[in-house]
């Protein structure tokens, strides 16, 4: 066991429904799962459908609690949601009431390590960085469903988290769009370097996307395998990665993978 | 037919087509038109039934008469007195209700302890029927003016606070969750969430619950009070003033349309965004 405590860890995480009222037995949706994340890392959750994916990610995030084991945010226990673990949901959760920009400035809203001026400025360098700088003062419900996307990761990133976790962020787009946005977001985190955790059912974008993918089981989920992509494809990603024959033989290995678990959920 | 003509013919078709479509597409001029031809049958048949003798003028005015009484009256200052005393009572509730029920309202959804504690008394006095409570009201509060706003806080703020309740409840899960993870607090949530999110729903409800408050200010005024326009409604009746009876109604009815209109307005420029 090496000193230095790892970014975040998951220990024997586990997480049953329900039970409060006598009449229904818990189900267990999270089963004794444990994993370390770097600084910077792009880590990618990927199973069947239900298993308990989301679930995982909240339990991360502070937004729900396990029921056995912890997670450690630099060695510290994470108790609660905050800025430092930054949300970006699957459906649009930017606000319909505020135009884009303020949308991305409402996450610097809570921020008390930087004043008016720098929040201001941060709002509008992220309004840019997700490409949206044309659509600064446009409803949120006046833009395509890709914008509100970007504009919500526009937003998480403003607060600063230490961490991204997204649940499905490309899940309702077409296919055009989220190709767009999964280049875009390689980007950002380039410039960012953040460490993420990005959930999604498309094993294209799992390998696209991920250093690193961890293929749950069905309910509950468990770790099945873990796969190092980053030392197959390297880290760095573009367009033609998805050309390359490393690439092919990876998403056949994962989506081979996904098939028997799935298979095991019906 | 010239060009523009049968143009007109064309669209004036497409219209016609769009209106009987089921969940057709709105046309506001068509709209317009439809509600215009409709309130013209209305009073045509009115005069119909008074001239044709079918129901006496005593208690049948023509439109024109009552119209004209209306008029006339709007230049008395007694009138106008009593429309004023009416409107001011109407907005002191409202006003009394709105400030109870919004905060109250909010609470219930954001503490499962408030509103376990709450929901049921607000549930069972909200189906008491306000005319059965004026009675008691009355004995409590006199015939002053403390009965007529108490009246009329029973008769809304009990709806108010539950409707407030839903409107906060029906907010997407993923707003509340997503202040969390920006770094807010439950109030901060509450304050810069919450409200800017049911805002407009809250205002579509407030203005039905203005609509309700005239409803009881009538119901109060005719049991006990000395000035207000129910007041001088019920005191008209008595002298079988049909078209004074019935121009106080109408004033009421005008005052509603245009406070419902303003109101709508203001949503509508307000709430660009929906
Ligand atoms: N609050 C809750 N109470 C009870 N059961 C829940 C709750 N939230 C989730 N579940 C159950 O836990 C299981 C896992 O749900 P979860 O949303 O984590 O799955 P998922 O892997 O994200 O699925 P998907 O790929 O469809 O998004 C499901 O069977 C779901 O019904
Ligand atoms: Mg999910």
């Amino acid at each position: 066991m090496t000193n230095a405590s790892p970014f975040l860890s998951v220990r024997k995480v586990s997480k049953e429904f329900g039970g409060e009222n006598r009449a229904d037995s818990p189900i267990k949706v999270v089963d004794n799962v444990s994993m370390d994340i770097d600084e910077g890392e792009f880590v990618v959750y990927l199973g069947p459908s239900g298993c308990g994916k989301t679930t995982l990610l909240r339990i991360v995030s502070g937004l729900e609690s396990a029921s056995a084991g912890d997670i450690l945010l630099s060695g510290n226990a994470v108790t609660g949601p905050d800025r430092k673990k930054g949300m970006v949901f699957q459906a649009y959760a930017s606000f319909p009431w505020l135009s884009v920009l303020d949308n991305i400035k409402f996450g610097t809203r809570y921020r008390t390590d930087i004043g008016d001026k720098e929040k201001a400025e941060i709002s509008k360098y992220y309004l840019h960085l997700v490409g949206l700088g044309d659509y600064a003062d446009f409803f949120v419900n006046r833009i395509s469903g890709g914008m509100r996307q970007r504009v919500a990761i526009a937003r998480t990133l403003a607060a600063a988290p230490d961490i991204l976790l997204m649940d499905e962020p490309f899940g309702a787009l077409d296919a055009q769009t989220r190709e767009f946005l999964q280049e875009q977001l390689l980007e950002i985190c380039r410039v960012e370097k953040k460490a993420v955790i990005f959930v999604t059912h498309d094993v294209e974008e799992a390998v696209f996307l991920a250093d690193r993918a961890f293929m749950f089981s069905a309910r509950p989920a468990r770790i099945v395998e873990e796969i190092d992509i980053a030392s197959v494809l390297g880290a760095e990603r573009d367009s033609r990665t998805k050309e390359s024959e490393a690439f092919f033989n990876l998403r056949n290995h994962v989506r081979e993978l996904m098939r028997k678990q799935a298979q095991q959920n019906i | 037919m010239t060009e523009a003509a049968s143009e007109v013919v064309v669209r004036g078709r497409r219209q016609l087509v769009s209106l009987l479509t089921f969940r057709g597409r709105r046309h506001a001029r068509a709209d317009f038109v439809l509600g215009v031809i409709a309130f013209a049958i209305f009073i045509a048949a009115w005069y119909f039934i008074v001239i044709a003798g079918i129901v006496p003028e005593r208690f049948l005015p023509l439109p024109s008469t009552v119209i004209q009484t209306m008029l006339r009256l709007l230049t008395e200052s007694h009138f106008l007195n009593d429309i004023w005393v009416s409107v001011a009572r109407v907005w002191g509730a409202f006003l009394l209700s709105v400030v109870f029920a919004v905060p109250i309202g909010v609470w219930m959804s954001n503490y499962r302890l408030v509103a376990a504690l709450l929901e049921p008394i607000v549930d069972f006095i909200r189906y008491l029927p306000v005319p059965a409570l004026v009675p008691l009201l009355i004995i409590w509060f006199g015939i002053g003016e403390a009965s007529k706003i108490a009246v009329l806080w029973m008769g809304t703020f009990f709806q108010l606070v539950l409707l407030v309740a839903d409107d906060a409840k029906r907010i997407p899960r993923e707003f509340v969750e997503s202040g969390f993870t920006l770094g807010a607090k439950p109030f901060q949530i509450t304050r810069d969430i919450l409200l800017p999110a049911m805002l407009p729903n809250l205002v579509d409800n407030l203005r039905i619950t203005l609509g309700w408050c005239w409803t009881w200010i009538i119901v109060a005024e005719i049991v006990a009070a000395k000035s207000g326009i129910g007041h001088y409604i019920w005191s008209m009746r008595r002298f079988l003033k049909t078209p004074e009876v019935m121009s106080g109604i109408l004033v009421i009815g005008i005052i509603g349309l245009l406070t419902d209109q303003a109101i709508r307005a203001w949503h509508r420029r307000h709430f660009r965004y929906l």
